[in-house]
């Protein structure tokens, strides 16, 4: 699946089960079975377009205005840029909200990822009663981001929480990580770490789908373990890993639930919890700025498609497709 | 609800392979498809009006078990009295409340009565979502002749009543009195100096090993006390009451007394500061008072074995005054808004649904009622509670104006900045500079 999406139009059908578009206006039934498909389609459609797509084009247009929840929409009063201006010239908790955001993900997203690769490795062979340590690997990430989860890590990682009592056996003495501003956000990120499995279960597949042939080559090359992973493993599974960045590096920066249990909704200690989307959440909700809210949630949305847009233009130099000629 | 499911699509035979009944079969999915979502707008057009002629009054608050109790049996004694009237309840806890009722109010799904609190009224007053209750008054339809004029008028924002006071609180600062006793210690007593309080409470840290005082820099109701003292206020008109200097000095204050060992540690303030009324640190056993208000008494003795005692904040306490714990107000595009301003003219006004509802939303607002009702209380904590607000009442100030827009952020950008200075990031004159240019970000938009 990460195959297809690669940028390269030349290779779309060839390994693709769908028909090449090109062919067309093959009569009535064809026309009719395109009918029908979007006629089995529309329950999904219908909830795109009113659950997503309409509410999103409409913040497009509430970003531009003074919208506030409370006042009728008759009411609501253009006022063009200035809730962007307001965010990049006078809101500092902006700036700052922006700067917890890339730290979280610039820390916990790699991290993540080694540990999946990592993990997926180790269990990348034929060991006995290896299927349940796959489960129990992936477990944490069924419980995703839920609140209950949140709750768990706060009382874990309070003064008193059960992992200040592991390291006192040590003779450490902990900090109240949660509650420490110099720690908080680094608590959550061990918290989005310790959820590697979905990226795992990936990284698992796409070391299955290395050829034996080519290990066997290298270890006759006289390859030990090492340079077997750096120069046979990686590239192979290259399209793996640029996937699984990709969606890690989005939800990473979209990391919300965490943040908002810990600090009861508030970013606190001192902001040093106040993810992105939190900041926004408080910016609609609390404060009942819904319009300037809206301009926010517009301006991750293109970050995140420029982010977005760098990974695959720099795909090209690092990703390798082992289906096609090498480039 | 899928729209393969509906009953008008189902092909009248078993010979669904030809192409016409393909066909016909796949209209009839359109139709559905098309139909479905008029049939559900239609059924939300419904409406407030039950199928059988009465009227349905929605209403939502905040609150516990407890107070979901009182207050549904009160409503139910409505209902008894004017049989065309039902209700649709919504009840949640204090967190998360306001983002809900925000939501609400912008899905167009606003509740026709619902509780509020100053930290709030005039976010919801300034952008009209709240129905003006004068003319109710003016009509004789809400009667507030037995309310405490300040208590009434501490319901007005921009010569608007906004909200009607469903009761009425002040300040208390909690003790544990089991700890004291139990080590030889005084009880503190209203009237005290803030630095005899700090006195105090370092003598309590040091003999009994639990911090003498939450550390209340960060809440806005000590702050706004302490500054009335100070001959100053929270807000004056549609400004700050108040300078980074006056901020500085109660920033210091609290340095001092961390520094004196009086408080707990900067993440245990943090924990009281951010938690919920149930784990305030005097019930968690984490310091010897908490930084509340008064009818919370009987929820924070829920939650711990230990005896509390509550008293003024320190220093003078005719800085306090009879605030309204919580108002009723109404919304402004309500369809039944005559029958919602009867309902709250019930909640405050009627006696049998008054002495229902007792001290849960604070002393009850109808002066006679108020008598009755703590003649009447059994309960202990409660009882309490209204013996030290009554004494207390002797002394009341003037109420204060009702906090402006832009509050919420205030209190924010105050908890914000007090931390600062807690956890030693920044001076006091810092932090009190921050805050006040937060501030004025903040009232100014």
């Amino acid at each position: 699946m990460a195959l297809t999406t690669a940028p390269d139009p030349t290779r779309r059908g060839t390994g693709s089960v769908r028909p090449p578009a090109t062919r067309r206006g093959t009569g009535r039934i064809r026309h009719g079975e395109g009918l029908a498909g979007y006629v089995f389609l529309s329950p999904w459609l219908i909830g795109l377009m009113g659950i997503t797509a309409l509410p999103m084009l409409l913040s497009l247009y509430l970003s531009f205005t003074n919208y506030d929840i409370l006042t009728p929409w008759s009411e609501v009063e253009w006022v063009g840029l200035a809730n962007y201006e307001r965010m990049f010239t006078a809101d500092p908790s902006w700036w700052h909200s922006v700067r917890v955001t890339l730290r979280f993900a610039l820390i916990a997203v790699p991290l993540k990822l080694a540990a999946a690769l990592g993990v997926a490795l180790l269990l990348n062979r034929a060991w006995r009663g290896v299927g349940l340590f796959r489960g129990l690997f992936y477990l944490p990430s069924l419980l995703g981001g839920s609140v209950a989860l949140a709750i768990v890590w706060v009382n874990m990682f309070n003064r008193d929480g059960a992992f200040n009592s592991f390291l006192a056996l040590f003779g450490i003495e902990g900090k109240p990580w949660v509650n420490d501003p110099d720690w908080a956000l680094e608590t959550l990120m061990v918290l989005a770490i310790w959820q590697f499995g979905a990226p795992m279960v990936i990284f698992l597949a796409g070391l299955k789908q290395v050829p034996t042939e080519l290990y066997e080559a290298a270890s006759v090359d006289g390859a030990g373990r090492f340079r077997q992973f750096v120069s046979v493993t990686l590239p192979m599974l290259s399209p793996v890993i640029f996937f699984n960045l990709v969606l890690e590096t989005i939800n990473g920066f979209q990391g919300f639930t965490a943040a908002f249990v810990l600090s009861n909704g508030t970013g606190g200690p001192i902001d040093s919890t106040l993810m992105y989307t939190l900041n926004l959440y408080i910016a609609g909700f609390t404060d009942l700025e819904m319009g300037y809210a809206s301009a926010m949630a517009w301006v991750f949305l293109i970050a995140i498609a420029l982010i977005t847009a760098v990974f695959f233009s720099t795909g090209r130099f690092w990703v390798h497709y082992s289906d096609g000629e090498d480039r | 609800m899928h729209p393969a499911t509906h009953p008008t699509s189902a092909p009248d035979g078993r010979t669904y392979r030809t192409p016409l009944l393909r066909r016909r079969l796949l209209r009839g999915l359109l139709a559905a498809v098309v139909a479905l979502p008029l049939v559900g707008a239609a059924a939300a057009c419904g409406g407030d009006d039950a199928s059988d002629g009465k009227t349905k009054v929605s209403i939502f608050w905040w609150g516990g078990d407890a107070r979901n109790e009182l207050t549904v049996q009160a409503l139910d004694l409505y209902t008894k009295k004017n049989p065309d009237v039902v209700f649709e309840t919504t009840w949640q806890a204090n967190q998360g409340y306001f983002d809900k009722l925000a939501t609400l109010t912008a899905g167009g799904n606003p509740p026709d009565i619902f509780q509020i609190d100053d930290n709030y009224l005039t976010e919801y007053a300034a952008r009209n979502a709240t129905l003006d209750l004068k003319k109710y008054q003016d009509a004789g339809d809400l009667d507030t002749s037995k309310f405490p004029p300040s208590l009434l008028q501490y319901g007005e924002v921009d010569g608007k009543l906004a909200g009607l006071a469903a009761g009425e609180n002040t300040q208390g600062l909690v003790y544990n009195k089991t700890l004291l006793d139990k080590n030889g210690l005084p009880e503190p007593t209203t009237g005290m100096s803030w630095e005899e309080h700090i006195a105090w409470a370092e003598q309590v840290s040091k003999k009994t090993g639990v911090p003498g005082t939450q550390d209340p820099s960060a809440d806005y109701k000590a702050f706004w006390v302490w500054l009335r003292q100070q001959g100053k206020d929270l807000y004056s008109g549609s400004d700050l009451g108040f300078t980074a200097e006056d901020v500085t000095r109660w920033f210091e204050l609290w340095k001092g007394a961390r520094d004196a060992g009086a408080t707990p540690t900067p993440d245990v303030i943090h924990e009281g500061n951010a938690t919920d009324i149930t784990k305030q640190l005097v019930v968690t056993g984490k310091s010897a008072t908490s930084w509340v208000w008064v009818n919370q008494m009987p929820e924070l003795k829920k939650n711990t074995a230990d005896e509390l005692g509550v008293i003024a904040y320190p220093g003078d306490p005719s800085a306090q005054w009879a605030r309204a714990s919580m108002y009723w107000s109404v919304f402004r595009g309500s369809k039944n808004a005559d029958i919602a301003v009867d309902v709250i003219n019930f909640l405050v006004n009627d006696p049998e649904a008054v002495k229902l509802l007792g001290t849960d939303r604070g002393l009850p607002s109808n002066l006679d009622l108020r008598r009755v009702v703590s003649d009447d209380t059994t309960d202990p904590a409660m009882k309490q509670s209204i013996e030290v607000e009554t004494k207390l009442a002797e002394t009341f100030g003037e109420a204060p104006q009702v906090p402006i827009k832009g509050h919420s952020k205030v209190r924010a950008e105050l908890t914000k900045a007090a931390e600062n200075a807690q956890y030693g990031r920044v001076t006091p004159a810092e932090a009190a500079a921050q805050f006040v240019a937060a501030c004025k970000a903040a009232i100014a938009s």
